[in-house]
């Protein structure tokens, strides 16, 4: 490998397997437990898989961040061949993952790891990872993503709020929905992962071109993609939108992993982006 | 007729004496009007809010010893449109606001000069109506004024003959307007409001040929369903302190001065009348302090206090405490919705809104119910859905009684006035909310089912009362036994293909079986439709859908 640091990341950053591969991204699992059944997210069950598990299942799962020995046994095996690391993660706001990679890498003697909170969650992180993996050393990539993270944004349609209330993260009121009736509410994570709605629409066909309104509205951007959990042809659907106005953008479409799709719940739909 | 001669002007305290005439001959006989509602469903009866729309009038002209007809008249027409509910109540009040203007400034009225009176007062209503019809209440109170004014120019015209043609010509107006509408010619009735207007001059007539005073007690109208309308608000902090109401009596009374005396004091502000008598009510932490200011203008009459604290906490209790939601508004914008059933409020409450007017399909809450739950909104712009056709007129004057910013959406119905606030966003300017939340309201379906209570036709639809019948946006489409029948025929009718979501919102009466039974003959007969039940609770209507 021709770079001196490694770039880590955890699962909930929804990276492309291709990414991973062609910028050589390490990723530490998170977990997702169905009862007593533990599952790493992306590596034992994949998205599909998990989605057809949840549609079977009488209870919720649950999820788990990594230890700090596993993120330790990581950076170890790292620094046999790096100088150094960074190791990009969701937000410190949404889950104990950062955390417990600081922890990990203290115990690692002699080997240089910048944590950083990614303030966000899914692809942004991947495009952080990105932008690490371009640059020409540890400390140009920190800086490079230090500048980014406050650019980082998701910009959610979910199907239903139960999972994300069912999870902690947001009350319905929160979300403008205290009420019984079953609107799609339309959620941007951004900055310190501050998750805000924007909107809350009745049916899902009206929600889509909502959403792209307010993409729209929060132009230029610097990388974007379509995330999706089950809903394939709705996210091709949105891509192939957002490529008719923006010829030049690379415009990915990715799946949310099971971690991110026990809050999401199945169906749900995302732009995320990292702002100009 | 001892006192008919006598009668030769009409002063204060005549007129008075013929407004509690009226008030009493229309107590008496509201059901009537009532009974002529044209459309079959229970919806607010023409009757009981022209009735209570005249007790509101009435209600200080009671109280009042002015000489002059000119102050009672303005009593009346003050009175009248804080309690105007219903179209024909707001009609009501612009008749008593015209002829109030045509008598301003005058001890009494000569026949020329009452009957110049009643022709203005028509005047004024036709041109407080946006598309005048013909054939209804303005019709009736325009001929009504013709009469009065052919027979003002007799030789011999005195006062009780005035009034008499008057009655006379509304009597006859009224008996016309089936020829002048089909909808009248179609369930065969007259037109109540018209009707409404023709035992109110009777019954002026009536006092002013009697020579005994009538009896000092009116039978007091009660709207025969829900209580009277309520108003809920989130408990602020501190609590809501004392509604306080009382009148002051006195001489010179300087109404802008007291009401800024007042507005010092509390909130929800109300101060009216005229130099001789004043009506205040605010909410107040002390009214103490309040009635001592008050008193050293004049005499105080009919005070009332009462701790709203525990009003209102009885309120949520009884409707299962309700909390509203959310921080407050970064655009300043408040909303009050008209509705009635537990569950509705409970959903409107959920989506954030601020104050729920208590109301809708038989009760129409007044435009003083409207002015009150705006006033205690606590933001200075508000938008406030009616949420009922029958409803919209009365909410519309309330923008002329606020000091506060008032946009009024046009909702006719549960479902657009869901869409519409559901279209709301707390960080958007008030225009742009007005602009997504007509659009939300306009793009919604709308269907209504319910029974008929009584036998007519509308629409080409022949219905016979107890029928369950099916509306579409306010129009009768179908008639027959069966909810869900009535329900599939109504979807057929809007294409289904062309939505893709139907809330229904359960009323009181629905039974579990019929509710069970009208969700699986959607979901069969349009399984494109995704169905969503929701417990409303409202009366009347088993069962309100919303197709979008």
């Amino acid at each position: 490998m021709s770079r001196s640091f490694a770039v880590v990341t955890d699962s909930t950053a929804d990276l492309p397997n291709e990414w991973r591969d062609r910028y050589g991204i390490e990723v530490v699992p998170l977990k997702v437990l169905f009862g007593k059944e533990t599952f790493r997210d992306r590596v034992d069950m994949t998205s599909d898989e998990f989605f057809t598990r949840l549609a079977a299942s009488s209870s919720l799962p649950t999820t788990s961040a990594p230890s700090p020995g596993e993120f330790a046994e990581v950076y170890r095996r790292l620094a046999k061949d790096h100088d150094g690391c960074i190791s990009i993660h969701i937000g410190a706001r949404l889950s104990a993952t950062a955390e417990a990679a600081r922890v990990g890498a203290e115990s690692v003697e002699g080997f240089k790891v910048n944590v950083i909170d990614s303030q966000s969650v899914s692809m942004p992180i991947a495009f952080l990872c990105r932008v690490a993996a371009e640059s020409a050393s540890l400390e140009e990539a920190t800086t490079a993503v230090d500048l980014r993270v406050a650019k980082c944004r998701v910009l959610a349609l979910l199907d239903t709020l139960r999972y994300l209330e069912m999870g902690g993260r947001l009350s319905r009121a929160q979300a403008m929905i205290g009420t019984m009736l079953d609107l799609k509410p339309l959620l941007l994570v951004s900055e310190n992962a501050e998750i805000k709605p924007v909107d809350r629409v009745r049916t899902r066909s009206r929600a889509i071109p909502r959403m792209v309104e307010f993409f729209r509205s929060e132009e230029p951007v610097e990388q974007v993609a379509v995330m999706h959990a089950q809903a394939q042809e709705d996210a091709e659907g949105i891509a192939a939108n957002l490529r008719a106005e923006l010829p030049n953008q690379e415009i990915t479409i990715g799946q949310i992993g099971c971690v991110l799709g026990t809050h999401t719940g199945p169906r749900a739909l995302g732009i995320v982006y990292l702002k100009k | 007729m001892v006192a008919a001669t006598k009668a030769t002007g009409v002063d204060g305290q005549l007129f008075k004496r013929a407004l509690l005439g009226s008030l009493s001959w229309l107590a008496a006989n509201h059901e009537e009007v009532n009974r002529l509602n044209v459309f079959p469903v229970p919806d607010g009866d023409t009757g009981t809010n022209m009735l209570l729309t005249l007790q509101s009038a009435v209600e200080d002209v009671k109280e009042s010893n002015a000489a002059e007809v000119s102050k009672i008249a303005k009593l009346a027409s003050h009175g009248s449109l804080m309690g105007a509910r219903g179209n024909s109540g707001v009609i009501l009040s612009q008749i008593f606001r015209g002829f109030a203007r045509a008598v301003e400034g005058k001890g009494s009225l000569t026949p020329a000069e009452l009957a110049a009176a009643f022709e203005e007062a028509a005047n004024a209503a036709y041109r407080a109506v946006n598309k005048p019809t013909e054939g209804t209440i303005l019709t009736v109170a325009r001929e009504a004024g013709r009469a009065a004014s052919t027979a003002a120019g007799s030789p011999d015209a005195n006062v009780p003959r005035v009034i008499a043609a008057a009655a006379a010509g509304a009597r006859a107006a009224v008996l016309k307007t089936p020829g002048q509408l089909q909808i009248l010619r179609d369930a065969g009735v007259v037109d109540a409001g018209g009707f409404g207007l023709q035992l109110i001059l009777e019954g002026m007539l009536k006092s002013v040929e009697e020579t005994e005073p009538l009896p000092a007690t009116i039978s007091e109208a009660k709207p025969h369903t829900t209580p009277a309308s309520q108003v809920s608000l989130p408990l602020p902090e501190g609590g809501w302190g004392y509604c306080t109401e009382f009148l002051i009596e006195g001489t010179n009374l300087d109404v802008e001065l007291i009401r800024n005396q007042i507005e010092a004091l509390g909130n929800s502000v109300m101060v009216v009348g005229e130099p001789e008598l004043v009506k205040v009510h605010v909410h107040t932490d002390d009214p103490t302090r309040v009635i001592n200011l008050a008193g050293g203008y004049g005499k105080l009459m009919k005070l009332n206090v009462g701790d709203m604290s525990t009003q209102h906490r009885r309120i949520l209790e009884t409707e299962g405490g309700v909390t509203a939601g959310g921080p407050p508004r970064p655009n300043g914008v408040g909303l009050a919705v008209v509705v009635a059933g537990r569950g509705l409020v409970h959903i409107f409450r959920g989506l954030g809104v601020d104050a729920i007017i208590e109301g809708g399909q038989t009760m129409n809450p007044s435009t003083q119910d409207m002015l009150t739950a705006i006033e205690s909104v606590p933001y200075d712009e508000v938008i406030l859905l009616p949420n009922n056709g029958n409803v919209i007129p009365a909410a519309k004057q309330v923008m002329g009684l606020t000091k506060k910013k008032l946009h009024v959406i046009e909702t006719h119905s549960v479902p657009q006035g869901v869409s519409a606030v559901v279209a709301f966003r707390p960080e958007r300017a008030a225009d742009e909310n007005l602009r997504a939340m007509k659009v939300e309201a306009e793009r919604v379906q709308t269907i209504e089912v319910t029974h008929a209570v009584r036998d007519t036709r509308s629409n080409g639809v022949r219905v016979k009362k107890g029928d369950v019948i099916g509306l579409i946006n306010d129009r009768l489409e179908f008639a027959g036994s069966d909810y869900a029948e009535v329900v599939n025929k109504a979807l057929g009718k809007l294409g289904p293909d062309s939505y893709e979501l139907v809330t229904v919102y359960r009323g009181e009466q629905a039974s579990d079986d019929e509710m069970k039974r009208l969700e699986s003959e959607i979901r069969s007969s349009y399984p494109g439709l995704e169905v969503e039940v929701q417990q409303g609770g409202q009366q009347h209507y088993p069962f309100i859908l919303s197709v979008e």
